[in-house]
């Protein structure tokens, strides 16, 4: 009892802030003598073991930066040591059994001298006892913690000593003080583990007794706490960044989510990985990585339009902060949207999608940005061919508030006024982005993140037509924690796109096109953690939708365009969802959920009624139906599933099935296979139905060689229904009856990817494969015309085979290389075969609908990282990218076409990249 | 300037970027020959059939056509009845005695010259109600022509309309003298007339119209075609013949997807267009590609006149307009001038003396109107 009183003392003094750094002084110190000149701390350590009962541990790191020169007389070690580190950044700890610690920054062990000091006489000290003795009030656990070597102590004793207790808390960066997001954090025996969420929150439901808990994260250093659990309690942890391992991918914290995760069909990107894939521009291009990912593929080279697993680019839902993007792209797409700097990670879910998540029918793509850095100000940026980035964060209040601020612009309208060719001079090109964040502690309980996205795009093909588009996204969170086991987002999040075309040249026609598409939305999510086998998510949402379909204004006196405008669709959308992860065993878990959303389509607005039985078309409008304000044009609903459970064989591998019902209430029209600027979004209502896509998925996972390669085979079969395909000759801008050129089609598709990947080591990155076919069939009589004979036919986007290898190899600490490789089928064309004359007129004869395909796609990038030295006392970090996009120079098709000149037609392949296009491009980071 | 900036790598390497590179692209399915079966005309149940058998051109090929010659054509009734084909030109094969009853069904037989078989779906002869009236006026500068037809038994829903517009013109000099046998001399009245002429032109465009989303199967006002103020088609007199068929649903829907089908074709950025199914087939490879649908009908007819004095008054319509040079018989050139027949005299100069002393002249097109129409009247002419 004493004991205990004693220590609960010392406890006390330690959280008044006395002896943080102070050493075990009670013990008989050893007095040394000696001189050193120009002695590598190396030696120095050789010397001093040898001489003294000594033991030192340390990282290399300081054995290359320090150098000993002093001179000592009988003095006690920590004297001579200080001596050593002075200035160097460095602290040391001497325990009393002889053991030196040098750890960077913050010596280890602030309490453990203080649990020693009681215990020094038990030289018996088992790891057990040291637990049983002292601890920290509760409160005090929920400072940020960094030493691996002290014992934290998790709630009261008191309590039984068997049965779970939780333990939650938040992983943030030691040296900007920002949320670590998919960090794992678990611990060995029993194997019970999770994954850091978007804010860096987890919770655990431990044994009682002492623990040592790992942590590891993606590009920071592995780490791990010593814990004894008592009863629920906090533990808020600071990680080190590994500055090593800047450009390197280090999916350690992945390493074994692939077996031990239930998430399937997820993949995860690090802004790290995501770097060091090669691009045409020199630019990190977040979406363009994303494309190399099994089961992601896009129909063209300059197009960041995704096909998720046969599904078409309107079906990913695309979250910035869980604000939608309705247009990731800048210039064409030949730019994501997004600045790398600013972006923390991204998350892909390709199946098994998290009931969370609702309204688009193939994936989401949620982009993280990074937090800003609460304790200093720092900054990054870069220099390219195109386009140049800079980005600044900071402490408005140290460790409470920050700000980060980041933008980017091009330049290239200022190069095509250089270009000496009329049609590039009369061009225009410019976007730029901006992204800011504050995130604000208001304390322990409650988080607020406020950020605004902008992003603007305007080019000018040929002095004739100039596009502009924007996208302008906000949202707003408060992360509440009511206790360990239950928090609370609450959200809400606006998106607006919109564009506009206008066509000055020509007086006759000049006329401005404008689109827009408004959503707001609030959404409160839980997240509940019962107990160790059950973890609740529960929530729900709601949107508010106002479209602009389309305005046409004239632009000149003197033009003909008439104006016109089409009728505004507003409708809300609300879901409530509700899901359960229960661990029955170590082996055997299973996840259930359901989402049910509503959709209701609202006026005002004068719609069309369609005979029955016939397929729409002008021809077959039977009625105009007016609706007031508010009032309900159609409503739809239905239950969404969510189901996925996972097998475990042993530690190295597991199965995986999932099965996910999704719906769509938004559609994209595209007159193209891309996505393009001219696209618009298009409500469902009464005479265009929702999309429901159904999809089930296998996964088999297994990690070799130490979990440092990962193989993962997973197949899935899709149905799709209600997704819109064209009618012949859609037209798709400014159309009054839009229903009358698209049909409800079905889709299926099936398919496998495998993956290889390694993680770590000098030589890492992937190589997948993927087998997938996507097939369409329109064979509804009531609906459209029938193509293809009402059989399957291949969608737009089906390229059967795809092979993808990232591979980087790390020649030395500051330089590496990377050498990338892809190839995929060509898509689906349909080609005109043959022309004739039909008694009046030459008319040409098409093959069936995609029917044929275009040359396969090839590309080998290459690129080179060279970084400055890793010094960390340095006022800014800078490194090269040398890249070399398209190596063999294959002229990969972008597009055909075909052109009626002098009575023939003749086919044209036209590639963009059709050359070798090096880049440079400077970093740089402070 | 200029030589600077091409000296600007960067320049280059933009120039590189974005210049890409266009290749002529011609799939090896294209280079094999496309020569498919192509079947025109319709089961015409209120006079003469005319089927017309044509084969595909390759998309890079010129020239005519090519006619699939020497075949047997015949068309049979579900009842096994037979009407046989006689080829009248190079791939136009006609009956005229064929007589086929609305409400029945008939199918078309054709057996190439080759050997390989071709059989039509048995189509029903749909009755082709009356056109109505053809109407037209002059709104916004231009004359829009409409027709209106209906159906009492409410059975006929869906129409096609072909029409040929024939339309007098002139040449815009009249000329008074002819240039022959190395003489100029006058006109005289049995000579060939060259200033007034005819000039007649087929619907190309598919003109579809249905009334299935009416309570009554009426067809009101269906604009057919509009001509421009100051087209040459109004500037003196127009007829337009419209020409009137029922058609099934299934036809319908080929001749509206047939429309749809754009020319611009295959890019990224074009809609899809989309293959025709036809209900013709070959016997013996039902995979062959055959392109027509045959359907059977009533023809219904209606001629109407549009005539330019009908037309608004303020309208300026098309007037001709040619200038005129002059040769003179001094300068020793008429001969030179008028021997190759590119240009045409138009009159006599005339100076002090009563003998023309020079002609003027004009370009052959301005004078002589037969190089674009046809100078004998039609017989409907009003």
């Amino acid at each position: 009892m004493s004991q205990f009183y004693r220590s609960s003392l010392l406890s006390l003094l330690l959280y008044c802030g006395f002896s943080l750094a102070v050493i075990a002084q009670h013990t008989k110190e050893t007095l040394l003598s000696g001189t050193f000149r120009n002695v590598h701390f190396d030696a120095f350590v050789q010397r001093l073991e040898q001489e003294t009962p000594y033991k030192f541990y340390y990282e290399p790191a300081v054995a290359d930066s320090v150098v000993v020169n002093l001179e000592a007389d009988q003095q006690p070690l920590r004297k001579i040591l200080a001596q050593v580190f002075q200035g160097t950044g460095y602290a040391f700890a001497i325990s009393a059994d002889h053991r030196v610690f040098i750890t960077r920054h913050n010596p280890v062990m602030t309490s453990l001298p203080g649990s020693f000091l009681i215990q020094q006489d038990e030289q018996a000290k088992g790891n057990s006892q040291l637990a049983n003795n002292g601890f920290l009030p509760q409160q005090e656990s929920s400072k940020k913690t960094t030493s691996e070597l002290k014992l934290y102590e998790i709630g009261s004793p008191g309590g039984g000593k068997s049965g779970n207790a939780n333990l939650a808390g938040t992983l943030r960066d030691a040296r900007t003080g920002e949320a670590i997001i998919g960090a794992h954090v678990y611990i060995e025996s029993p194997t019970i583990g999770t994954a850091s969420d978007q804010y860096g929150y987890f919770s655990l439901s431990l044994p009682l007794g002492r623990h040592e808990l790992h942590i590891r994260a993606i590009g920071l250093k592995n780490t791990r706490r010593q814990i004894v659990m008592h009863s629920d309690g906090k533990l808020n942890i600071e990680i080190e960044e590994d500055i090593r391992s800047l450009k390197e991918v280090v999916v350690e914290a992945e390493k074994d989510r692939n077996v031990t995760g239930l998430q399937m069909g997820m993949e995860r990107l690090d802004i790290r990985t995501i770097k060091q894939v090669p691009t045409a521009f020199g630019e990190t291009d977040i979406l363009r990585v994303v494309l190399t990912l099994p089961g992601v593929k896009s129909v063209g080279e300059g197009s960041t339009g995704m096909n998720v697993r046969g599904g078409s680019t309107d079906q990913n839902l695309i979250l910035l902060n869980d604000a939608t993007i309705y247009n990731p792209s800048h210039l064409f797409g030949f730019f994501s949207a997004f600045n790398p700097d600013v972006i923390k990670s991204v998350e892909l879910y390709k199946s098994a999608i998290p009931a969370r998540y609702g309204g688009r029918l193939s994936s989401v793509l949620e982009v993280s940005t990074r937090e800003g850095n609460k304790k200093q100000f720092s900054g990054a940026g870069g220099i390219g061919l195109l386009t140049s980035r800079l980005t600044l964060e900071g402490p408005i209040v140290k460790n409470k508030t920050s700000i980060l601020v980041g933008g980017r612009s091009t330049y290239s309208d200022w190069l095509l006024k250089q270009i000496p060719v009329k049609s590039f001079r009369n061009s225009e090109a410019s976007f730029y982005d901006l992204n800011t964040q504050i995130s604000h502690e208001i304390d322990d309980k409650n988080n607020i993140y406020l950020t605004g996205y902008l992003s603007k795009d305007r080019f000018k093909l040929d002095a004739d037509t100039l596009y502009r588009f924007q996208n302008q996204n906000a949202s707003l969170k408060w992360k509440h924690n009511f206790h360990n086991r239950l928090y609370s987002v609450a959200t809400a999040t606006r998106s607006h796109y919109s564009y506009d075309i206008s066509n000055e040249e020509n007086t006759a026609n000049a006329a401005t096109m404008e689109f827009g598409i408004d959503q707001s939305g609030v959404q409160v999510d839980f997240n509940y953690f019962p107990d160790s086998k059950h973890t609740l998510d529960f929530g729900g949402s709601s949107i508010y939708y106002q479209v602009n379909p389309g305005n046409l204004t004239r632009n000149h006196p003197e033009s003909a365009i008439k104006d016109d405008k089409l009728q505004p669709e507003k409708a809300v959308e609300s879901a409530l969802y509700i899901s359960d992860r229960f661990d029955i065993s170590q082996r055997f878990s299973v996840s259930a959920g359901l989402r049910y959303s509503v959709f209701n389509a609202l006026g005002a607005k004068d719609v069309f009624s369609y005979a029955p039985g016939v397929p729409k078309s002008v021809n077959t409008i039977t009625d105009t139906l007016s609706y007031g304000s508010g009032e309900r044009i159609a409503t739809y609903h239905g239950p969404e599933f969510r189901l996925s459970a996972r097998y475990g064989f042993g530690n190295n591998s597991s199965v995986k099935v999932s099965f996910n019902r999704l719906r769509q209430y938004v559609h994209m029209l595209s007159n193209t296979a891309t996505m393009a600027p001219t696209d618009t979004w298009k409500l469902s209502d009464n005479n265009i139905k929702p999309q429901v896509g159904d999809q089930v998925a296998l996964g088999y996972y297994r990690n070799l060689r130490a979990n440092t390669i990962e193989f993962s085979a997973e197949a899935y079969y899709k149905w799709m229904r209600d997704f819109l395909d064209y009618r012949s000759g859609a037209n798709i801008i400014m159309n009054h009856h839009i229903e009358t050129d698209v049909a409800n089609a079905e889709g299926k598709a099936y398919g496998v990817e495998v993956m290889l990947k390694k993680a770590t080591g000098k030589l890492n990155g992937w190589i997948s494969y993927t087998y997938s076919r996507t097939l369409t069939r329109l064979n509804d009589p009531t609906v459209s015309e029938i193509i293809n004979r009402g059989e399957w036919y291949a969608s737009n986007f089906d390229k059967p085979h795809d092979l993808t290898m990232i591979s980087n190899y790390r020649f030395s600490q500051r330089f590496s290389t990377s050498l990338n490789f892809t190839y995929s089928t060509g898509r689906p064309i349909t080609l005109p075969l043959a022309k004739y004359y039909d008694g009046s007129t030459y008319r040409i004869m098409y093959s069936d609908r995609n029917q044929y395909r275009i040359p396969d796609y090839y590309r080998v990038d290459f690129a080179m990282n060279i970084e400055g030295n890793h010094r960390v006392q340095k006022l800014a970090h800078s490194s090269w990218t040398v890249a070399v996009y398209n190596l063999t120079g294959r002229r990969n098709p972008y597009s055909i076409y075909f052109k009626s000149q002098n009575g023939k037609i003749a086919g044209y392949k036209m590639s963009i990249f059709g050359q070798p296009i090096p880049t440079v491009t400077y970093n740089f980071k402070f | 300037m200029k030589t600077r900036s091409w000296k600007n790598p960067l320049v280059w390497l933009l120039l590189m970027l974005l210049n890409g590179c266009v290749e002529p692209y011609f799939p090896e399915v294209l280079e094999s020959s496309n020569t498919y079966l192509v079947v025109n005309g319709f089961l015409n149940a209120s006079g003469p059939t005319t089927i017309q058998l044509l084969r595909t051109q390759n998309l890079n090929e010129n020239g005519q056509p090519p006619a699939e010659t020497q075949a047997k054509v015949s068309v049979e009734s579900e009842s096994k009845e037979q009407f046989n084909f006689i080829e009248t030109a190079k791939g136009v094969y006609m009956s005229y005695n064929m007589q086929l009853t609305p409400g029945k069904k008939y199918r078309l037989l054709i057996r190439t010259i080759k050997g390989k078989e071709y059989a039509s779906e048995f189509v029903e002869v749909k009755k082709t109600p009356a056109i109505d009236q053809i109407t037209w006026r002059p709104v916004n500068e231009e004359v829009q022509i409409f027709v209106n037809t209906h159906d009492e038994s409410n059975n006929t829903r869906y129409y096609r309309w072909e029409y040929e517009q024939t339309w007098q013109f002139k040449a815009a000099l009249y000329s008074t003298i002819k240039y022959e046998n190395g003489a100029v001399s006058q006109r005289e009245p049995n000579d060939k007339p060259i200033f007034t002429c005819w000039r007649s032109e087929s619907s190309t465009a598919i003109e579809l119209g249905s009334s299935i989303k009416l309570s009554s199967d009426v067809i009101s006002n269906y604009k057919l075609l509009t001509l421009p103020r100051a087209s040459e088609k109004i500037a003196v007199k127009n007829s337009i013949l419209v020409k009137q068929y029922a058609l099934s649903r299934e036809a319908y829907e080929y001749w509206e997807t047939l429309k749809k089908n754009t020319e611009s074709i295959g890019t990224l950025f074009d809609p899809l267009p989309s293959q025709l199914t036809s209900n013709i087939r070959s016997l013996s490879d039902p995979n062959e590609p055959v392109i027509g649908f045959l359907t059977a009908a009533t023809m219904q007819q209606q001629r109407i006149f549009i005539d330019s004095k009908d037309l608004p008054a303020e309208w300026r319509l098309y007037y001709p307009s040619c200038s005129m040079d002059t040769v003179m018989i001094s300068s020793g050139q008429v001969n030179e001038r008028f021997a190759g027949g590119s240009v045409l005299p138009v009159d006599e100069v005339y100076g002090m003396s009563p003998d023309p002393i020079g002609y003027t002249y004009a370009p052959r097109s301005c004078v002589d109107c037969t190089l674009r129409g046809t100078n004998v009247k039609p017989a409907y002419w009003e």
